[in-house]
């Protein structure tokens, strides 16, 4: 699913956030990116939502490099991924039910099918009680979990996570690991980058370590 | 296809006008300060357009009166007239018999019995010729001394007009008016783009959340397009009503000296140019800042 081969990423005055980073993920697989801030993690998923290009090497994701998209093919590549920030981003304006419709409306779903997604997705979280809420009136945890639920309501094939739990207490933060292993389960390739080794270290997944720009370990293997 | 395109257009101009509303003071500012600026080219505008419709034709157009030899004959006065009307910078050309001449001058002088005169009418055929206002001193002059070397011009007398007779003055205080406005338009232009601007750079982390869940670019700009619209229109409508307002207060001051010139004055029309003027500037303006402005942020995320 996910294929970075030889990637490197320096900024302009040479500062080099990343440096010959190989890895493959499997469809379905789930993997924890772990490191030090600074490190290098959210360099690498920037590089994996398009947000930045590789200065060498190429990531591809489901057989298509990244570099070759733009317009409307970035556009479509980045409808088929999920995305949880450690801050939630919810649109204070907005309802749930609109916070978590914002991709498909985006992806251009009919009106009929999306309130049935929408529940559906809020479910997920247990947050279907809230649908006519506004988010200025919801706690840190249950905004993460919108959040969530905004990332898989329009089912991804890929779902990547920048310090899902960097806001939330352990027992909070335990929960939405739960969540994502369920997602696991139903085939969601998963990616989460975080700095916390309680949560990593909780849950049997691979692990890949960052440092310095560099990979230097993957899954329980050291790299040499 | 289409109802999901007046769906996102709809939700669009609700996020512009939700966002408007909350943010009504910041925005009530941004257009009144953006149309009191655009006010001030327009009101410039205003009475460079209001003055030309209030002055009289004489002294904007030069004239020509040619008095035509007696010798001339008909095939000869057509022909003259047709090169005047063929000249580049003519506005028109009228004829005057001699008889319509006598008529007019009875008129003027109160001349009673105008039969009994006209076999002895001593006027001669004439033209009355207006320069349009296009010609400078120097054209003017070589024409008319061009056709006083005409053989049936008997004699002719030139009026140039007061745009003509103070050219130097007329010149010079129209390349500054003309660089004022510039200079202040440019300002003006700027002013509005960059409040635009403003708009979409307050809203980076909803750009950047709007592209991360992979919304094009239409998409996107949308709900900025119509808010930049909206603040140029009702800045547009601020600035009319400033220019309105204004030119009231200086019509009151040059009244006096106006009737002068056209006893009927009672203020300076508003021209319609200048309204139009000012709409299509201040939408234009607004829209193409708020353009530039997501386009901009998009390319570092694309």
């Amino acid at each position: 699913m996910i294929e970075f081969d030889g990637v490197g990423k320096i900024y302009p005055g040479s500062r080099t956030a990343l440096a010959n980073v190989t890895f493959r993920l499997a469809p379905g697989e789930m993997a924890f990116l772990t490191g030090h801030s600074g490190a290098g993690k959210s360099t690498l998923l920037r590089l994996l939502l398009r947000l930045e290009t590789a200065t060498t090497g190429s990531v591809r994701v489901a057989g298509t490099d990244l570099d070759s998209l733009s317009g409307k093919k970035l556009a479509r590549y980045r409808r088929r991924v999920g995305v949880v920030f450690q801050d939630p981003n919810l649109e204070d304006d907005l309802t749930i039910y609109d916070n978590v419709a914002l991709p498909l409306r985006i992806a251009g779903f009919s009106e009929v099918d999306i309130p049935k997604r929408v529940k559906a997705a809020l479910s997920r979280v247990d947050l279907a009680d809230q649908i006519n809420s506004s988010p200025r009136y919801l706690s840190g945890g249950q905004q993460q979990r919108v959040g969530i639920a905004r990332a898989i309501v329009h089912r991804p094939a890929l779902l990547v996570a920048d310090e899902p739990t960097g806001n939330l207490d352990p027992d909070l933060s335990a929960r939405v690991m739960r969540m994502f292993t369920k997602f696991q389960q139903l085939g969601v390739t998963i990616l989460v980058a975080t700095h916390e080794r309680a949560v990593v270290e909780s849950l049997p997944f691979r692990r890949l370590v960052i440092e310095n720009g560099i990979l230097i370990s993957d899954g329980m293997k050291k790299i040499d | 296809m289409i109802s999901r395109w007046l769906l996102d257009n709809a939700q669009a101009i609700f996020d512009a006008t939700k966002r408007t509303k909350d943010h009504l003071m910041q925005f009530a500012f941004l257009m009144m300060l953006l149309g009191v600026l655009l006010a001030i080219p327009g009101w410039l505008a205003q009475i460079w357009f209001g003055m030309q419709s209030v002055v009289p034709a004489e002294a904007i157009h030069s004239e020509i009166l040619i008095f035509l030899d007696d010798q001339t004959d008909v095939e000869s006065r057509i022909e003259l007239e047709v090169k005047l009307e063929n000249y580049e910078f003519i506005k028109s050309v009228t004829f005057v018999s001699k008889n319509d001449a006598l008529i007019n001058l009875s008129k003027e002088d109160g001349l009673s019995g105008i039969e009994e005169l006209i076999d002895q009418n001593p006027l001669p055929d004439a033209f009355r010729v207006r320069f349009d206002t296009r010609a400078g001193a120097e054209a003017e002059q070589t024409f008319v001394d061009q056709l006083r070397l005409d053989d049936r011009v008997q004699s002719l007398k030139y009026y140039p007009s007061t745009r003509i007779r103070y050219s130097t003055l007329v010149d010079t205080l129209g390349f500054l008016g003309i660089a004022f406005s510039a200079l202040t338009i440019i300002g003006v232009l700027m002013a509005v783009f960059l409040a635009s601007a403003a708009d979409v750079v307050d809203d980076r982390q909803r750009i950047e959340l709007y592209t991360l869940l992979g919304a094009s670019q239409r998409y996107i700009k949308r709900p900025y397009l119509y808010r930049a619209s909206l603040m140029g229109f009702m800045s547009g409508t601020v600035a009319c009503i400033v220019i309105i307002m204004a030119n009231k207060f200086s019509s009151e001051i040059v009244v006096q000296n106006l009737q002068a010139l056209n006893p009927e004055f009672e203020e300076l029309p508003v021209d319609n140019r200048v309204i139009i003027s000012i709409y299509i500037t201040s939408v234009l303006a607004s829209w193409i800042g708020a353009e530039r402005a997501v386009c901009h942020r998009l390319k570092l995320l694309n």
